[in-house]
């Protein structure tokens, strides 16, 4: 469910641009970062918000593809593939994350970890190939970078899961 | 090096907090603006200076000013959903230097009476955005903007929006749609956004580098500005080197530098990656024509890479050398515009879903002879047919690199492989 | 510089040659079309703003950069010189089909659509004979409900958005809308959501191609086998304006049939799908009788039938007297049936008691404007209101395309208010709703009007208002009382805005009226339009929205107790519905066309009656516990006329064959009164309407032929002072 907080920030959104409407795009965020996704509650906390139906809020949701229509994984993780970062290799890199990461561009870990994603030009042509974990951006990359890359986030899960006194699910396979 | 505008104080450390901003002259052009100008006397001053937009379409910034209709209340829109292919500039802006185009924006909207701005920023850059929203806080706390700014009567709202992921956005109409909390499709024009466009205002929307430019203008003069650059293109502007060089990234550098100059100078690109040869360059985003090597020596402006058979585009220039499969390379700029059209015209919907699969199948050496042929057809049958100009730009590198390279197009239908790169001279079943 | 314009207000171009002047504005493509030139078109739809997403319609414009250009998107200039045939055009509209084509199925063989689709039409006379295309279709599951009445086959669809668009621009209710982007997007809903509008069936009507199609017609008919006729809605006031298309005399659907004053080209589910009755099995086909008190019904010829009734009437009649006699009308049947039955009642039969089920109206007319009760402003003239007011109303669920009139006037800038006592489809987008207490429209008429008596500059004081309400200050405090302090000072601050509206339209429920603490209902609203001033100007307006397809008619027709056709006092005046109903005095009830057993608490329709006839298309309450039942037509097999709402009188035709063994109703009752001595001459509905004509000055100078296709509204002013 979202939260009567989160409600209340986007109310103050709407109210803050000449048209309630307008405050459709970072209320999704907002509903967005409490479940993960647009889940049918966030769509319902939106539309209620701004006076939309949820059709509405679902046909602008659906536009843009920083919302995700599905529950994604604790790291998504989105390669460039536009030309720029083609032309510096990032197909192989692309290829190396799969390897690593065992999941094909596009799917979730079922461990709900990772989600791999190729995603076009993230305007970071000068320091190609590039990759964006959580929104932040990893540049420059080279084979030995991603390698790094991974094994830094499985030792967050490790730790992650050590503190919370258990092993993660599939932490035994990685 | 030339004596630089936009970038002068990109590097200084801190210059992203208005304390330091300010001990580099910051908001002393909003100063004078505001102490010095009416604001039709700025629209003047830009008019003068030559300024035209960075965005892609290099129109007049200053006359675009000058339309604005007269009703109230008009809105500003900066443009800073930077998402051409090979572009990279706006986001440097930001992230570095966010006080400039907050400056920028005030200025503009003071120019144009405008009482409520909005930064549209691109949604993928979230630190660019954290950027521009701290700077916009400074400068609210700092009196730059809200009511009654510095004492003038002047009183200014600016709103940071972010997007959320569409090319499309980028373009005005499409981003007013977007800001408006709508799907992101271009809408008709006319009406102009200048008489009819955010919440039916008259409004004016100019892109990020545009804007930071402005500052500058203000402080030094028009016709300083417009000693810099060409006849027709004043100034300098940001050059985004990326692909095959040595040393890619934004070079800063007055209109009208020869092309060879970007690539090949040591405080520049440095060369060729490899000291390969090179095979082809794009020179203003992925939605311009392809030119050749033999274009190398073309100046950079307006209007001698439009004689040269391309545009100066939003300057992002990528640069492909001999190893590069064209068709490869095309295919993947093919796949951008069908994964970022929005939908909304047939043409650029249904006909980026068919080049890509034809470009794809002929990459992978199942193509036809007739389908190069096909390919210009269906390019035909988009360009200046669809709603807006993304179903044109979709066309741009697939014709100019058949009009360049058509040979090699016909090889991979011929051979069933690439001609040249890492998957040439291979068995059509062994590459994939 | 164009040539010099003509002056004739209108803009001159050249059209494939063809001179041709339209009224600034238009778009090119209208003007072609008014031209006799057909450019195609898929996303436009002239009931909505151009959007030229599917560059279909390609023209050529000299002097007009970067050709071609989109004919639905560009207006008309003076000495515009437009080419609809040239290469590069022919060309363009060709890529532009077979970009439709390369993802579309081509099952036209087993689609609804086929033979009235605009993708096959204009590919037959604009298209490539072949496509190019030999790669991978996008696919989807084959069609998908998106609501219990509505499927929708993504792969046939092409993305025009009409239907998205009718949703977001006209029904304002967003239930269908674009989902995803660029060559995944498709039509749709929030997921699990259904598309729950009851305007969901123009969606289905203006989509170009089969992607939507009603689960009621799917794989009932081809279109070419169709016989459609034109008429007129059977199922509420509007009276919108239909097709019925017929095959082999059963109704297969009911298309709009654009009446811009009325319906404005859009039709409710209701009108679209609920026809079933006339198809029903269950429909009687044969009169039927009780030939002993207390034994059952059954069939009899129609000649036992008519002769039963016209001897058991005069028994009646003679052992107790005329007025033991009591008839009650149709609001569903026609103006000339309606007229004939109080006819047969009144001269045949000698009774004053006729009547309807109707709202409560005091008197046959309005006192302070002398009108009889009904609307006093056009459905198109909505459009101009500033302020609308809807008063213990809701249209969407009861007269369902004027709430796309309202919305259309939201549109154009109106601010709706909606005073009422449960939620209604409109609060959405409402200006301010006053949510009331149950019974409490009356309450609210009162306080309104009391609120807007205390304004200043009143445009149209009226002493004898200001003494009625001022002079009973006790009811001011009941219905305060009623509605609490807060809806009580939200209404006042309605009557404030009414009082200072360019043009209020004030609107109310007929029905509302008959609802406890009510009887003020009318008389005080239509009071508070006429003191704010709020009539008999442009979009201003006031009046009651009535239940039934005629229900106006029924008491133009003098189906009142009180009133001979033309609001004619009746002298003496009659029993009405309640008093015929439950009086012991009255022995015998003439029904045609009604259900009052429906309107009784316990049902019983037989209360110290002696004799009822019942008159009507299936066996319903009220026919059930009839000594003589005879078997009806229904709307679409007969001729006659309808009144509307907003008093268009309208013809609807005969669409299907009679069914064997039913009767019109004028027909049954021109043979009752031959049987009682009344031997009239009609030849049809035509021959009656003449006599309306006649006697009625609201329907002065009307002929069968003159209803023409869309209806004559007449207007109540020469009534004022008739």
């Amino acid at each position: 469910m979202i939260s009567e907080q989160a409600k209340q920030r986007m109310r103050e959104l709407a109210a803050r641009y000449p048209v309630a409407r307008s405050a459709v795009m970072p209320a999704l965020y907002i509903a967005q970062a409490e479940e993960g996704y647009v889940s049918r509650a966030a769509l319902e906390a939106v539309a209620e918000v701004l006076n939309m139906t949820v059709d509405d809020v679902e046909s602008v949701a659906t536009f843009y593809t920083m919302y995700y229509q599905r529950p994604p994984g604790k790291k998504v993780i989105k390669v460039c593939n536009s030309i720029s970062c083609y032309l510096r290799g990032c197909d192989a890199l692309i290829e190396q994350l799969e390897r690593r990461l065992r999941i094909k561009r596009g799917e979730t870990s079922p461990d709900g970890r990772y989600t791999l994603l190729t995603v076009e030009c993230l305007a970071s042509c000068g320091t190609a190939p590039v990759l964006q974990v959580n929104d932040e951006f990893v540049e420059n990359l080279t084979p030995e970078l991603v390698d790094r890359l991974v094994d830094q986030w499985e030792a967050e899960f490790q730790a992650e899961g050590q503190s919370q006194g258990r092993s993660p699910a599939g932490a035994g396979g990685c | 090096m030339p004596e630089l505008i936009i970038t002068k104080h990109i590097d200084v450390p801190g210059i992203d907090r208005l304390s330091v901003y300010r001990q580099y002259g910051g908001y002393e052009a909003l100063e004078k603006a505001l102490r010095e100008y009416q604001p039709e006397e700025i629209v003047e001053l830009v008019k003068k200076s030559g300024l035209r937009g960075r965005g892609g379409a290099g129109f007049p910034t200053g006359m675009k000013w000058g339309f604005l209709a007269k009703n109230e209340p008009r809105y500003l829109c900066c443009n800073c959903d930077e998402s051409e292919p090979g572009t990279f500039k706006d986001r440097m802006l930001m992230e570095k230097n966010p006080h400039q185009l907050v400056e920028g924006v005030i200025i503009t909207s003071y120019a144009c009476r405008v009482s409520t701005a909005f930064i549209y920023v691109r949604g993928e850059l979230a630190y660019a955005a954290r950027q521009v929203q701290r700077a916009v806080d400074e400068a609210y706390a700092a009196g730059y903007i809200g009511k009654n700014i510095l004492g003038s009567g002047y009183s200014l709202d600016v709103i940071v929006h972010r997007g959320a992921g569409a090319y499309i956005c980028g373009e005005e109409s499409a981003l007013m749609e977007s800001l408006e909390g709508r799907r992101g499709y271009p809408r008709l024009k006319p009406p102009f956004p200048a008489a009819v466009g955010l919440y039916g205002g008259p409004t004016v929307i100019n892109n990020c580098e545009t804007l930071s430019t402005v500052p500058a203008i203000v402080r030094n003069g028009a016709d300083w500005y417009a000693s810099f650059g060409t006849e027709k293109s004043k100034g300098t502007r940001i050059f985004c080197l990326s692909g095959h060089v040595k040393k890619p990234g934004n070079y800063e550098l007055p209109l009208g530098t020869p092309l060879r100059t970007l690539i090949y100078d040591e405080q520049y690109g440095g060369g060729i990656l490899g000291d390969k040869q090179l095979k082809a360059v794009i020179p203003g985003g992925s939605s311009t024509f392809i030119l050749g090597a033999d274009k190398i020596d073309t100046p950079l402006d307006f209007e001698s890479v439009a004689a040269a058979g391309s545009m100066l585009g939003s300057g992002g220039v990528i640069v492909m050398h001999e190893d590069t499969c064209i068709v490869d390379a095309v295919l993947r700029m093919t796949e951008f515009y069908r994964d970022e059209s929005c939908g909304k015209c047939t043409p650029c919907r249904e006909g980026t879903y068919w080049l890509v699969q034809l470009l794809e199948r002929i990459e992978h050496g199942h193509g036809k002879m007739s389908d190069i042929d096909l390919l210009l057809d269906i390019c035909d049958n988009i360009s200046g047919k669809s709603f807006c100009p993304l179903g044109d730009a979709a066309t741009s590198s697939i014709t100019s690199s058949i009009k360049l390279f058509r040979e090699e197009y016909e090889y991979h239908v011929r051979e069933g492989c690439c001609m040249v790169g890492p998957k040439a001279r291979k068995p059509a079943a062994a590459a994939l | 510089m164009a040539e010099e314009a003509k002056n004739d207000g209108l803009v001159h171009l050249t059209i494939d040659g063809i001179p041709v002047a339209v009224p600034p504005g238009t778009l090119v493509w209208a003007a072609a079309k008014q031209a006799g030139i057909e450019i195609p078109i898929y996303c436009y739809h002239p009931k909505m703003p151009p959007l030229g997403a599917c560059r279909m319609c390609f023209v050529e414009i000299e002097k007009m950069p970067k050709p071609p250009q989109t004919a639905c998107t560009t207006p008309v200039s003076e000495g515009m010189v437009v080419h609809t045939k040239t290469e590069k055009v022919l060309k363009a509209r060709r890529g532009t089909l077979e970009f439709l084509l390369i993802n579309h199925p081509l099952d036209c063989p087993i689609c609804d659509k086929g033979g009235e689709c605009d993708l096959q039409d204009f590919t037959l006379r604009h298209g490539p004979g072949a496509t190019r295309f030999d790669l991978r279709k996008r696919h989807y599951p084959k069609p998908i409900p998106v609501s219990d009445r509505v499927l929708l086959d993504r792969e046939r669809c092409i993305l025009c958005q009409r239907c998205t668009r009718f949703c977001s621009e006209i029904s304002m209710d967003n239930g269908l809308v674009m989902i995803n982007r660029g060559y995944r997007m498709e039509v749709g809903t929030a997921p699990g959501q259904a598309f729950d509008s009851i305007f969901s069936g123009n969606t289905v009507e203006i989509c170009p191609v089969g992607a939507l199609t009603s689960a009621k017609y799917r794989f009932k008919a081809r279109p070419w086998e169709l016989k459609r006729i034109p008429s007129v809605c059977n199922n509420c006031s509007v009276g919108c304006n239909v097709r019925i298309d017929v095959r082999v005399d059963k109704i297969m659907r009911q298309m709009s049939r654009c009446n811009d004053d009325i319906d404005d080209g859009w039709l409710c589910d209701r009108g679209r799908w609920d026809f079933d009755y006339v198809n029903d099995a269950q429909r009687l086909r044969t009169p039927l009788v009780r030939r002993q008190p207390g034994g059952v019904l059954e069939p009899a010829g129609w000649g036992e039938a008519l002769g039963m009734i016209a001897e058991r009437l005069r028994t009646i009649k003679e052992r107790y007297g005329a007025s033991a006699i009591g008839g009650i009308g149709s609001t569903r049947t026609t103006n000339e049936e309606a007229y004939l039955f109080q006819k047969l009642l009144r001269e045949a039969l000698g009774t004053p008691n006729v009547d309807h089920h109707h709202g409560f109206f005091p008197g046959l007319r309005d006192p302070l404007t002398e009108r009889p009760w009904m609307l006093t402003t056009a459905i198109a003239d909505f459009e101009r209101a500033s302020h609308i007011v809807l008063v213990a109303s809701d249209p969407y669920e009861r007269q369902p395309i004027l709430n796309l009139r309202i919305k259309k006037a939201l549109k154009a800038g109106a601010r709706i208010y909606v005073v009422n006592e449960s939620p209604t489809e409109l609060d959405r987008l409402a200006t301010r709703v006053i949510r009331l207490p149950q019974h409490g429209a009356g309450a609210a008429a009162r306080l309104l009007l009391e609120a807007a008596l205390r304004q200043e500059n009143l445009r149209n004081p009226s002493e004898e208002v200001r003494t009625r309400v001022l002079g009973t200050p006790q009811e001011t405090r009941q219905a305060e009382a009623l509605c609490g302090a807060e809806t009580t000072a939200a209404l006042r601050e309605l009557a404030r805005e009414i009082a200072a509206a360019p043009a209020a339209l004030i609107l109310y429920d007929e029905m509302a009226t008959l609802a406890p603490g009510c009887a003020n209902l009318a008389p005080d609203l239509q009071a508070l339009a006429v003191i704010t001033g709020n009539i008999d100007r442009p979009g201003a307006g006031v009046g009651p929205l009535f239940e039934d397809a005629n229900s106006l008619g029924a008491r133009d027709m003098g189906l009142l107790p009180d009133s001979l056709p033309g609001y004619r006092p009746a002298s003496p005046a009659g029993l009405s519905y309640q008093e015929m109903l439950t009086s012991d005095a009255v022995k015998a009830l003439y029904i045609m066309g009604a259900n009052p057993a429906r309107h009784l608490a316990d049902g019983n329709l037989r209360r110290g009656k002696e004799f009822i006839v019942v008159q009507e298309i299936l066996l319903t309450e009220s026919a059930q516990q009839a000594d003589v039942v005879l078997p009806a037509l229904s709307y679409a097999e007969k001729d006659g006329s309808m009144t509307n709402v907003d008093h268009h009188v309208q013809a609807i035709r005969r669409a299907l064959r009679p069914l064997p063994g039913a009767r019109a109703d004028w027909e049954i009752l021109m043979d009752l009164a031959a049987l009682l001595g009344h031997p009239w001459s009609y030849e049809g509905p035509e021959d009656v309407l003449l006599e309306i004509a006649a006697q009625h000055p609201l329907y002065q100078g009307l002929t069968w032929e003159g209803l023409g296709l869309q209806g004559v509204r007449t207007g109540e002013v020469e009534v004022a002072h008739a």
